[in-house]
């Protein structure tokens, strides 16, 4: 963890809505894992007043590349403020030779260093893409990656996926990631009768003001405990979250 | 050096900026990112007798240049407070003032109990509620003040904060801070919900500053100003009105590197001024330039350019 400020190398513009940004970052910030994230500052102004989270999709040396949307306009040789890498990293369970990822209605950005990695080590991934992340552009995800659609929560052909996966991943944004993840938490106890310790994950994202778990603003109640999600998180096991 | 001198024990403060409660955590969270032995001082977040958890749904909501944070006051109680943290508060490089939320009598003197005895606890902060009264701040400070011997400052809210700071006065505080952040309500624009919670943001520092001013005129213990505050000059404006120190809020979460400038600033530590450089151009932390300039340092000296033979003499 630590404050610096980066610069934006390269802005790539990548199907119709969101854009990739090279960023040259410091030697801290590029420990950065799977499931972390960036809380920058790209103007000097107060609007927007808190940090926003940049979410690595892939890091090469000293350069990171976050995914952003193209209603914002990035320069090259433009200076961001970092914080980060924030929270714990996603990590993918030594058992697992395939691998299903989920986004709902959101960008699969923050399940895309996670791809990677395991395409890596050989681990089969399939990345299901739920409501409005059907029209996530294609062209931004590895090619070895499996593509599955649905329009809602509950997808066809979704309890073969479960049952196929050795471990899942799955982001959504607030507030309706609770509900999403309660359907998938159901789905995956019916399908595989019983859940274990690792095997359904859920990212949150709900607003980090201080990325340090000292503001509590970011609280994730986990097996009956209140946890900071830029610390402890952004990612919990589903079977220890209380969804309800 | 401060010596915030209104109650029977002085709190003395070698830097006049600290950061106030709900902002900096229960003590060591900020460790990595801010020195904070440059800082007078850190208060803890709310602490009351019982764990509190947080509140549910929506807790923050981005305003223009500002926030709305509505946490619900989680912590773990004060049995567990100490437990988890009174080893960190021993080892502070700056002295802990402990923030308790002002609930009940009872509850605030089992508190102070709890508290006793504990190293690295400069002083107890009182947190009134909004709908606080003059009689109100009489109970809950005696409370405290009879199984204390540290040090009380007294938190009030915004508005009417003259009327309140009088009152602290009355029951004995030491100094009374100016002012807690005020309460607003904001549609969440995720959900449609309206949500209520605590406000932050520029925009906060004249609302503040007036209050801070109108405090100092009605009260003769000193005044530590608190809101809005976001640079050196802003901490300098609550200092021209009256007060004695200054407590940062939200600057903490937006720019951390901007607490150490200002503790810089008003504690006269700019040390970057003798060599000509402003000191807002410099940032901890950036660019590596301190491992950096380790490595030009362990590193042979460049050697000088040879010319080339092949030049006309």
């Amino acid at each position: 963890m630590q404050e610096s400020q980066v610069i934006i190398e390269r802005v790539r513009r990548v199907g119709g809505a969101i854009q990739q940004l090279d960023i040259a970052v410091d030697v801290p910030q590029r420990t950065v894992q799977a499931g972390q994230v960036f809380l920058a500052r790209a103007t000097d102004s107060y609007d927007p007043y808190l940090r926003e989270p940049w979410v690595p999709i892939r890091k090469r040396g000293g350069t990171v590349t976050v995914e952003r949307s193209v209603t914002v306009t990035y320069q090259p040789g433009q200076v961001v403020g970092f914080l980060g890498p924030v929270g714990k990293p996603l990590l993918l369970r030594e058992t697992a030779r395939t691998l299903l990822l989920i986004a709902f209605d959101s960008t699969p950005a923050a399940l895309l260093m996670l791809a990677e990695q395991a395409l890596n080590v050989r681990v089969a991934v399939a990345l299901a893409l739920i409501g409005e992340a059907q029209y996530y552009p294609l062209e931004a995800l590895p090619p070895e990656i499996e593509i599955l659609r649905g329009e809602d929560a509950t997808w066809q052909g979704q309890r073969d996926s479960i049952r196929w996966a050795d471990q899942i991943v799955a982001v959504a944004p607030p507030p309706q990631d609770r509900a999403y993840y309660l359907k998938l938490r159901a789905a995956a106890k019916d399908a595989r009768g019983e859940i274990a310790p690792g095997y359904v994950l859920g990212l949150f994202q709900p607003p980090m003001p201080c990325g340090v778990g000292a503001c509590l603003a970011c609280l994730v109640r986990v097996r009956g405990e209140d946890v900071a999600a830029c610390v402890e998180g952004p990612t919990f096991d589903l079977a220890l979250v209380s969804l309800e | 050096m401060i010596e915030l001198t209104g109650g029977k024990q002085p709190l003395t403060l070698d830097n006049p900026v600290m950061c106030s409660a709900g902002t900096v955590g229960f003590g060591p969270e900020y460790g990595k990112l801010i020195d904070l032995s440059r800082l007078g001082g850190i208060v803890t977040n709310p602490i009351t007798f019982r764990p509190r958890k947080a509140a549910g749904g929506t807790r923050v909501i981005p305003l223009d240049s500002g926030v709305l944070v509505h946490s619900g006051l989680p912590n773990p109680g004060i049995m567990r407070a100490v437990r988890d943290y009174a080893p960190a508060w021993k080892l502070s490089p700056c002295p802990i003032i402990i923030h308790l939320a002002a609930t009940a009598p009872d509850e605030l003197a089992r508190c102070v109990g709890a508290l006793e005895g504990r190293e690295g606890i400069a002083a107890i902060e009182l947190g009134m509620s909004d709908d606080a009264t003059h009689r109100d701040i009489k109970l809950m400070f005696n409370a405290v003040q009879q199984h204390t011997e540290l040090p009380i400052l007294v938190r009030v809210c915004l508005y009417n904060a003259a009327q309140l700071a009088q009152a602290a006065q009355d029951a004995g505080a030491g100094a009374v801070v100016v002012a807690a952040p005020p309460r607003g309500t904001a549609r969440d624009p995720l959900t449609g919900a309206m949500v209520g919670g605590r406000l932050y943001g520029p925009w906060l520092k004249p609302l503040a500053i007036r209050a801070v001013g109108q405090a100092v005129h009605s009260v003769q213990i000193p005044v530590i100003g608190c809101g809005g505050i976001h640079n050196p000059d802003d901490a300098r404006e609550f200092l021209s009105v009256g007060a004695k120190a200054i407590q940062l809020d939200s600057i903490v979460w937006v720019r951390p590197e901007m607490v150490e400038i200002i503790a810089r600033n008003l504690g006269g530590l700019e040390r970057t001024r003798a060599s000509g450089a402003l000191a807002d151009e410099w940032k901890p932390g950036m660019g590596e330039t301190a491992a950096m300039r380790a490595q030009i340092l362990a590193s042979p000296p460049p050697k000088p350019p040879v010319a080339p033979s092949n030049l006309p003499k």
